[in-house]
């Protein structure tokens, strides 16, 4: 059986998550090509080594991200997504910036 | 105490039809019917104390979560526990369980006591409980309570997390896979008796409490009513 550390509930079998895809920059969708956007929603690098995932724990609803390889399938760390993101991205400004 | 059929009240727990054949007999609680216990049953009280389930799904419960939650909350006089996955006990015997930073759940006490879960959902507005949100649980979860002392050893039968009373403490909540579904799993003793609260969702309902009783058994277990409950919770054992 192999085992996830989740940030908020701890270690559990990896059937409680769900694999939620590669973290992308985001580019500000109000100035990006929209070559650069349908590489956001739809691309993935797809890197053979060490990327950083969202996973989600079905049973609380909750969003986190890991580190994993994607050789080995080792799990390097897990860790809240508030430690990325520190802030709620407001869709209806025009920041000028990428996000994470 | 008074008694009722669950077709009295417009809402009913998702298992009333299976409580009904198995003879029980209800009482009003919140609007609703909860079992109080099953005729013909033996000394329920017992039962709970070596392993029983309950169905409490009619009781009053609520939820809030969102940024702004743990400060409203706190505005409203509750107590909330410092770290997730944790509940405490309010002064009028309701429970505030914190399911992550910025979610909370309010169960209502046994005996219909607690007036904070209504409080707080006739206080809750949009506009006026910043970045606060309502989670409406009582239309969205059923809620059992799994009594006894083999109470985490059926559990283990169908739940990976360690149960076990030394190594899961008093007040402290799973939320994990139970049977297959998600479930909240709330530890919450009754005076000696250990008492896991489980909740899930609505749908799982009729599956859950089957695959439940079926864990059971082996130890014997069965289901009583939510009078057995109180009687442990009064007089320890």
């Amino acid at each position: 059986m192999k085992i996830l550390n989740c940030p908020l509930n701890g270690p559990r079998n990896i059937a409680e998550f769900s694999y939620g895809g590669e973290l992308h920059r985001m580019p500000d969708p109000s100035k990006c090509e929209s070559r650069e956007w349908v590489e956001h929603v739809f691309f993935n690098e797809n890197k053979a080594g060490i990327v950083t995932e969202w996973w989600y724990h079905n049973a609380s609803s909750y969003w986190f991200l890991a580190e994993r390889n994607t050789v080995t399938d080792e799990i390097i760390r897990t860790f809240p997504a508030s430690d990325v993101f520190k802030e709620r991205v407001d869709f209806s400004k025009e920041t000028g910036e990428a996000q994470e | 105490m008074t008694t009722t059929t669950p077709t009295h009240h417009l809402r009913r727990s998702q298992l009333y039809r299976w409580h009904v054949n198995a003879l029980a007999r209800f009482e009003e609680a919140a609007g609703s019917a909860v079992v109080t216990e099953y005729a013909g049953a033996d000394n329920e009280v017992n039962q709970a104390t070596r392993l029983a389930l309950v169905d409490l799904s009619t009781l009053p419960r609520v939820g809030f979560k969102g940024p702004g939650a743990p400060d409203w909350l706190d505005q409203q006089g509750a107590q909330l526990p410092d770290s997730p996955n944790q509940a405490v006990r309010q002064q009028d015997d309701s429970l505030i369980a914190r399911l992550s930073d910025y979610e909370l759940l309010i169960l209502a006490d046994l005996n219909l006591n607690s007036t904070l879960p209504a409080i707080l959902q006739d206080r809750w507005s949009l506009a006026s409980a910043n970045k606060t949100y309502s989670v409406p649980r009582s239309d969205s979860h059923c809620w059992f309570a799994l009594t006894g002392a083999d109470a985490a050893m059926a559990l283990s039968k169908v739940c990976g997390v360690d149960l076990r009373t030394h190594k899961f403490a008093d007040q402290t909540i799973a939320q994990t896979s139970l049977a297959r579904v998600n479930a909240i799993i709330l530890r919450n003793d009754l005076a000696k008796t250990p008492c896991f609260f489980l909740l899930s969702d609505v749908s799982s309902a009729q599956y859950l409490w089957h695959a439940i009783l079926d864990a059971m058994v082996e130890f014997h277990g069965r289901s009583v009513g939510i009078a057995a409950l109180r009687a442990l919770e009064a007089k320890p054992q």
